[in-house]
């Protein structure tokens, strides 16, 4: 058989098990699913009586107290995460939804990044009557959006427990830290 | 006639092969001479066994012994370094590589040229593109740290773990008052459900979200709690509060 003919197929076989280790890893990186449910009790301290909103246990206290659960969703390359927000009478007090695609998964720190590329909220109109911290997130979530139509965050697993369904989690850039109840995770 | 080969010369007309750096000569013997006048005849060429033991053909042929003796002999005159340039082709005879001093790379030189470029490109190319797949796909990343981390030992003997994440290890004074006012608002609770305590301020220090873990019945218990203050300057926490919001658990 002539050298080059040899050559030949050594590359061929060496590009055929390149691609295949690119194949696996791409697979095994696409593969994984998380399900989270959280949830907390949000204390706007020192704002204005709100009439809308109920204050929280404490006669001397200025607090607008709301609860808001958080879900999230990665399966695949895609992601999910929705806001919900509640007054204390179980009313809804708004809501963010955010879509998108996961940009990478960092396996050694456990990090999900996703760019964001659909949001939608509550009626802005009725912003007034947010949470503080719901404003804050509208806020940086809207970040690049108008610009570059993409928004990025993290979200990082600390610390998890699949035998007790928990997961800590770091959420980037607002730099949130939340336990969570882990619904389904594969990763 | 002198010819180099290795770090020897070789007299062919005296029939000596000397060591240049400790300038020792040795007499050849009719067989290795003969051997090694063929393998120079025939430099870079495979000369059979069949040939080697004739020679010209005006002696008796050498015997398959006294061969393999003469190759042996010409190796250890060579010396450790130069001994590969008598290469045997097994079954076949012998090639003597071809030397100038730099027999090595010549040859190397040499199985180059039989490599056609683009193999090499295409070789070139797929490192390449392997590096980059390497370098892109690599997990260089490390799990974030607590910034800090502080153990509270409560009056029921029960230890309380205080973590402290931020995004950046500055500016961090308003976190590590808000770790203060937590740690004696826990203190002061003296028996507590929590096991583990994680508090973080948001990138513009106007939401502190804390997280409080422990265990009941072999199940995680958790607590978030999110306050947000717009007030200068910021009390986000103090014991009055906590303990209005039971922080005890």
């Amino acid at each position: 058989m002539a050298k080059w003919l040899k050559w030949t197929i050594s590359i061929v076989i060496l590009s055929a098990l390149i691609a295949a280790c690119g194949v696996i890893y791409k697979q095994l990186a696409t593969s994984r699913t998380m399900m989270l449910s959280c949830s907390s009790e949000l204390f706007d301290r020192h704002t204005s009586a709100n009439p809308y909103v109920s204050a929280s246990a404490g006669s001397n206290s200025r607090d607008n107290k709301f609860y808001q659960l958080v879900d999230v969703w990665i399966a695949a390359n895609k992601a999910q995460i929705h806001y919900r927000y509640f007054n204390l009478d179980g009313t809804s007090a708004g809501h963010i939804s955010m879509r998108g695609k996961v940009d990478s998964i960092e396996a050694n720190s456990m990090t999900y990044r996703v760019a964001v590329e659909t949001k939608t909220e509550s009626q802005t109109q009725k912003q007034q009557n947010w949470p503080e911290q719901m404003k804050y997130l509208y806020s940086i979530s809207s970040l690049n959006f108008a610009d570059a139509g993409v928004n990025h965050f993290s979200i990082e697993v600390l610390e998890m427990d699949d035998t007790k369904d928990y997961a800590l989690v770091l959420l980037q850039p607002s730099n949130t830290i939340c336990g969570c109840r882990i619904v389904n995770s594969r990763i | 006639m002198c010819m180099q080969l290795g770090g020897c010369r070789f007299d062919r007309e005296r029939g000596i092969l000397i060591e240049l750096s400790r300038d020792e000569s040795w007499h050849l013997s009719r067989a290795e001479l003969q051997v090694l006048t063929l393998l120079l005849a025939h430099q870079g060429q495979l000369v059979s066994k069949h040939m080697l033991k004739t020679g010209d053909g005006q002696g008796p042929p050498l015997t398959d012994a006294s061969l393999s003796r003469a190759i042996s002999r010409l190796r250890s005159f060579l010396g450790p370094s130069h001994e590969g340039l008598i290469e045997t082709v097994k079954g076949q005879g012998y090639l003597l590589r071809p030397s100038n001093g730099s027999e090595y790379r010549g040859i190397n030189y040499l199985r180059l040229h039989t490599v056609p470029l683009w193999s090499a490109l295409v070789l070139f190319g797929v490192m390449l593109a392997f590096s980059v797949f390497y370098l892109k796909h690599t997990d260089h990343s490390k799990p974030t740290q607590a910034l800090m981390t502080s153990i509270l030992s409560l009056a029921s003997g029960q230890q309380v773990r205080l973590n402290l994440y931020a995004d950046s290890s500055a500016s961090n004074t308003l976190l590590f008052e808000m770790g203060e006012r937590l740690s004696t608002g826990l203190i002061a609770c003296g028996k507590s459900d929590w096991a583990d305590v994680y508090a973080s301020l948001s990138h513009d220090k106007q939401v502190l979200n804390m997280t409080f873990r422990g265990e009941k019945l072999g199940q995680s218990v958790l607590r978030n709690i999110s306050i947000s203050d717009l007030s200068r300057p910021k009390t986000f926490i103090d014991s009055a509060w906590l303990h209005e919001v039971n922080i005890c658990g």
